[in-house]
This record gives C-alpha cells, sequence and structure tokens, in this order.
C-alpha cells in the first residue's frame, strides 16, 4: 500500500534555469499538497500532460528524491525517515531505464537480487518462474548492448521483479515502445494486479488507463485535479470521451471540477 | 555490498575496451616506445656525427705543417677533406654555403710566434646548431694542441709535469643510484602520475556520468543500499583503475629494462635492477594510492555534475593539465622535497619519488607526504559524497 499525505517539492532553480524559464523566482514547485492511496490488489494511475509533476511524485515516492514536506508511507513504512526498508518493498520501472549494456542479462539479474539480498535458494526460484514467464531462457547469456529492444525491456522487468516488491512503481512504462513490446509491460501490470500487488503507474495515454486502471488521480502544475475510481470517473464524465474529460479536468478551474 | 558493487562495476569497466587501452594497454607501452624512441635517436645521431664527412677548410697555413698534421689524425674519429683557402672571407663564405663544415684560421704570423715561443691563436670557425661539429673541432683542436705542446716542451728540454704543477680531479662522491635518480627521477614520477590520472578518467566518467546518462542511475538509486556504499564501490573501481595504470607504466619500465637493449653500461642496468625491489615497489605505490584517490575524488564531483559523456571530458581534460603539470617539477634540478614542498600536492609525490629512486628519501618526509595526501584524498571523497548526495546531480 502506497500513502501519500499532502506532499510538496520546491526545486532551487540554479541562474542557467532562472534564465531558461525567463523567471525571476529563486524555486520552482514541482508538487503541492498532494494527497492519495494505493491500494493492493489494484491499479493506480497518475495522469497528468507534461510537466504535471507526475515524474516527480513517482521519485518521492521510490525514495529517489526528498519531498520537501508532506508524508510518504510503502506498505506502513515511513519513506522520508526508513527510505531503505522502504525501498526493499519498492520496483521501480521507467520508460527510460537504461541497462549496462557490457553486462549479460543474468549478470544484470543476479547483481540486482544481490543488491536487494534477495537468499539463494528464492533468486533460484525467482529467476526460473520469470525467465520462463518472459521467455528469457535463449538470450541469457548475450550481451545487452546486442539484444533487441523489446529483449531489453523484458530483462528490465525481470531486474524490478527479481525481489517480488509488494509495491511497483510504473514511470510511463510503455513511452517509446512499439505495441508488441508495449503488450509486456501491460502483462506485467495485470499480472502484478493479480498478485495483490499495489501498482501505480503514471501515463499519458489515456486508451491504457481505460485498459488497466482501478483508480485514477489527474495532476496539473503539480496540484491535484481529481482523485477517485475508474468507475466513477466514468460515470461522471461530462464530454464523450476520456480523452476530451482528461482535458476538460486539466484545464477547468478548480472552482468548476 | 560495497564489494559487490566493485566487482560488477570491475567486470563492467574491464569489458570497455577504451578504458582497456587507457588503463593497460597505453602505459605498459609507454615506457618501452619513448625509451626505444629516444634511445635510437640518441644512437643515430651519434652515428651520424661520427660518420659524417667532414669538409675542413684552412686560411694562412703556410708551410702546410697544420694541414700535415690534421691529416695524420685517424679516419676512426671520422672523415675529412682539407680544402685550402686564400682568405679569411672567402673561408667564411664558404663555411655559410655549406661547402666546407669547419674552417681554421691560423695567423699570418703564426711561424714567427712559434719561433719566438709565444701563444699562437687558432680560430675554428663552425656553425654549432649542426650537431657533432663542435665536438669534432674540439678534437682536431686538442690534437693540434697536444702536438704544438710536446714540440715546445721538447724544445725547451722540459717534461710536461714540470711545468704542470698542479693536477685538480672531480670526484663524484654520489652513488651510480643517487646520480640516475637525478637525472631520470624526473621523468618517472610524471609518467607514474599522468597515467594514474588517466586511468582514473576513464572510469569516473563512465561509471558516473556515462551511469547517468544511460538512465541506469536512477534504477540503481532505488535498491536498499545506502549511497555512500554505491559511490564508494564506484569510487574503489576508479581508483583500481589509476592505479593499475600507474603500475602497469611501472611493468612497461620494467619490461624496456629487461627486454629491450637499452643501455651498454652495465652500472647504470645494475643500478636500475637495485631500484626495482620490493620494498621500493610498495614505497612508490603507498605514495601514488593517496594520489589517485585524490584524483578520483576530484573527477567524481565533475563526472557527477556533468550531463553528458563530452560535457565531463571536456571538463576533466582540461583538469589534467592542471594536475599533471605539476609533476613537471621534477624535471627542474634544485627543488627538493622539504617542509614547505612536502605539503603541496602532486609536487610533493614527485619529489618524494625522485628521492625514492635516488634512495634518499627519509622516513620523516615519506610519512609526511603520505599524510598530508591522505588528507586531500579525505576532503575529496567528502566533496564526492555531497556531491553524489544532491538530487540535481543524480537525476537527469
Amino acid at each position: 500500500m502506497i500513502s501519500v499525505q499532502n506532499l510538496n517539492k520546491t526545486f532551487t532553480l540554479t541562474k542557467q534555469q532562472r534564465k531558461e524559464l525567463n523567471t525571476d523566482q529563486k524555486t520552482a514547485t514541482a508538487v503541492q499538497d498532494l494527497s492519495f492511496s494505493c491500494q493492493p490488489g489494484r491499479v493506480f494511475s497518475l495522469l497528468g500532460p507534461n510537466g504535471a509533476g507526475k515524474t516527480t511524485t513517482l521519485r518521492m515516492i521510490a525514495t529517489l528524491i526528498t519531498p520537501t514536506s508532506g508524508q510518504i508511507h510503502i506498505n506502513g513504512i515511513d519513506a522520508l525517515s526508513q527510505p531503505q526498508e522502504a525501498r526493499k518493498h519498492i520496483g521501480f520501472l521507467t520508460g527510460s531505464t537504461g541497462l549496462y549494456a557490457r553486462l549479460t542479462p543474468l549478470e544484470v539479474i543476479d547483481y540486482y537480487a544481490d543488491l536487494y539480498g534477495v537468499e539463494k535458494a528464492a533468486r533460484e526460484q525467482r529467476k526460473e518462474e520469470l525467465f520462463s514467464l518472459l521467455h528469457m531462457k535463449d538470450f541469457l547469456h548475450k550481451r545487452i548492448g546486442k539484444l533487441s529492444t523489446g529483449m531489453k525491456q523484458k530483462v528490465s522487468i525481470c531486474r524490478t521483479m527479481i525481489h517480488d516488491p509488494s509495491v511497483v512503481i510504473f514511470d510511463e512504462p510503455t513511452s517509446g515502445l512499439d505495441v508488441i513490446t508495449a503488450e509486456n509491460i501491460i502483462k506485467l501490470i495485470r499480472s502484478c494486479k493479480d498478485q495483490g500487488k499495489t501498482v501505480i503507474f503514471s501515463s499519458h495515454i489515456m486508451s491504457e488507463v481505460d485498459l488497466l486502471c482501478d483508480d485514477l488521480a489527474i495532476i496539473h502544475q503539480g496540484t491535484l485535479k481529481y482523485n477517485g475510481t475508474m468507475t466513477d470517473f466514468r460515470a461522471n464524465m461530462q464530454t464523450a470521451n476520456l480523452t476530451e474529460e482528461f482535458i476538460r479536468i486539466v484545464q477547468a478551474p478548480n472552482s468548476q471540477l | 555490498m560495497i564489494f559487490r558493487i566493485f566487482r560488477k562495476e570491475l567486470l563492467d569497466t574491464l569489458r570497455d575496451r577504451r578504458t582497456l587501452m587507457t588503463m593497460l594497454v597505453i602505459p605498459i607501452l609507454a615506457f618501452p616506445i619513448i625509451i626505444n624512441v629516444f634511445v635510437e635517436i640518441s644512437k643515430s645521431f651519434e652515428e651520424s656525427a661520427n660518420t659524417k664527412m667532414m669538409k675542413i677548410g684552412i686560411v694562412g697555413d703556410k708551410n702546410k705543417s697544420y694541414i700535415q698534421q690534421l691529416e695524420q689524425i685517424p679516419a676512426a674519429v671520422g672523415p675529412k677533406k682539407i680544402k685550402i683557402y686564400e682568405d679569411s672571407l672567402a673561408l667564411r663564405k664558404a663555411l655559410e654555403a655549406d661547402q666546407i663544415q669547419l674552417g681554421l684560421i691560423i695567423p699570418a704570423n703564426a711561424n714567427d710566434l712559434l719561433e719566438n715561443q709565444q701563444t699562437i691563436c687558432l680560430n675554428w670557425l663552425l656553425d654549432a646548431s649542426e650537431v657533432g661539429r663542435s665536438e669534432r673541432a674540439a678534437l682536431y683542436g686538442s690534437s693540434l694542441q697536444a702536438n704544438a705542446e710536446g714540440e715546445r716542451l721538447q724544445k725547451l728540454g722540459l717534461r710536461p709535469e714540470q711545468i704542470k704543477p698542479l693536477t685538480i680531479n672531480t670526484i663524484n662522491c654520489a652513488s651510480d643510484k643517487k646520480m640516475l635518480g637525478q637525472l631520470a627521477g624526473g621523468i618517472l614520477p610524471y609518467m607514474f602520475i599522468a597515467f594514474g590520472f588517466i586511468g582514473c578518467m576513464y572510469p569516473a566518467i563512465d561509471l558516473f556520468t556515462g551511469e547517468k546518462e544511460r538512465g541506469t542511475l536512477e534504477t540503481l538509486l532505488t535498491v536498499p543500499v545506502a549511497r555512500w556504499k554505491i559511490l564508494i564501490g564506484k569510487m574503489l573501481v576508479v581508483v583500481s583503475s589509476g592505479m593499475l595504470a600507474a603500475s602497469c607504466s611501472l611493468i612497461g619500465l620494467f619490461i624496456s629494462i629487461e627486454f629491450l637493449d637499452l643501455s651498454s653500461n652495465k652500472e647504470i642496468l645494475n643500478v636500475i635492477h637495485g631500484i626495482l625491489t620490493p620494498s621500493f615497489i610498495i614505497s612508490l605505490l603507498a605514495l601514488l594510492l593517496p594520489l589517485v584517490i585524490f584524483f578520483a575524488g576530484v573527477m567524481i564531483p565533475i563526472a557527477i555534475y556533468a550531463k553528458s559523456f563530452k560535457e565531463a571530458q571536456s571538463i576533466i581534460t582540461p583538469l589534467n593539465i592542471v594536475m599533471v603539470l605539476p609533476a613537471m617539477v621534477g624535471f627542474f634540478p634544485g627543488i627538493e622535497l622539504n617542509l614547505n614542498t612536502s605539503i603541496i600536492p602532486v609536487v610533493n609525490v614527485v619529489l618524494a619519488t625522485k628521492e625514492l629512486v635516488a634512495g634518499t628519501l627519509s622516513w620523516f618526509y615519506f610519512a609526511g607526504v603520505f599524510t598530508v595526501m591522505c588528507l586531500l584524498a579525505t576532503i575529496a571523497i567528502v566533496l564526492s559524497y555531497r556531491q553524489f548526495g544532491k538530487e540535481s546531480n543524480i537525476l537527469s
């Protein structure tokens, strides 16, 4: 379970950034007073246009960056005071994730299993399950640099899931992937849900959201615009389709939501 | 966990051809190539100077006695041809046109001076910028001088020692090892330091900027391992690479001495063999280790800050000059290891290494330099840790 309460993140702008953004302000607020929770066995989607604060939010949940204020709990663990403990429960996959091109998939998986402290017996079993599930056995000993995008994506998935995390964070996981490769991610998200894991993923592709999510939050300019179940969202739509409804919510002033 | 990170990063680094080149291949080949080229060029210059035909123009040798004397000098010194010129102006023109290589002007009153037992002043004209000409002129001149002295002593009925009450010799009390340290002590630390720096450079950029650029750092930082452990694991690879490059240059030096026929001087070879002892190598590595950690500690914050491989390279490459330039202090005579120079980073290691080669490094200064460098290395590590902890640096 993920619980986010009154989350705020402010970045200090460098001179160069101030010049680029054409502003005199010394700070920029990426996330403002954000609160939501994600339940086990359900898929939570974080929606928002580019620059809305989705990635910043997910990075804070993954303990990569520290919030300016607010609270994050992962399975009841305070992620701010015990980030290392919280990380043991988290699997993190982004669309821009890279892999070590000079290593083989097996070397990468073993490395991450060691970093997550997975016991040897459990690791072998887990590896066997994942390699079979993702059809990875044929290229386990090839250098990653020589693999296709689809194969690399499978290695990324395997690396994310090797420690069997109960909370999985996906940051625009299908971005830049072809439909066949993206299908692996869709399957993975469904599989996580079936296994009772807590899943949060960010996206701006409404068809993906429609296909997968149980709960959603829409954020724009760092603030929460909508938070509820997908069923409620569909029931209260004021436009013809999901994309139009998403645009309407993003563009509407808070008083008209 | 640090060792696990170190193991993975080392494996990754050793599979990178570019790093392998700078870490192993170039350092091993550097000394054999440099020394070989240097020795071959010196040999060829020496040989060509000895075998080169010297055309000697002479003015004023009325009774041809000097021509005779010159002709009697054995050809083993080098081949020669003698040509007589009418006046010094023609001689000078011929020299400028390179028709002759040496010109000898004998004064018109040479015979009178000889008769009156006075000093005759012979003038050699030559182009001193050309290799071997001054040496050949000095050789011919000393032969003429010896002949003239002998004849005059004979006329006077004197033995040489009667007009030479004193003979002054300079006896060099420095050991061969110390002399070698003075002469070659500058280049050795320069090479070790340069390779120590270059050895750190590519792994530092690859393991920090490269990882950020390839998008693997973000994932790595989500694992339940403290950031300082990740930093130290990576830093160990950078330091190992620098030390390996410096050690490989030492291996290259050993190969040069053992397998290339570089010097016929057995004494010098014995001295070099005497220097390359386990205690010398351990002391040298002990001096280099904190220096290489310092280099890594300076490079890593830059590599963490840089957003791309190119940016990191463009900052670290000029830093190479700043860091390695002080190592050239070893080439200058007169700069010694003392309380002041022992606290200047890089310079202190160069001077200590020079003294180590010469066998004159005291424990006091060894400990002093080691302590200063360890202190600087610690500061550099703290600086790296702070940079690695900054969110703006680690996320693109």
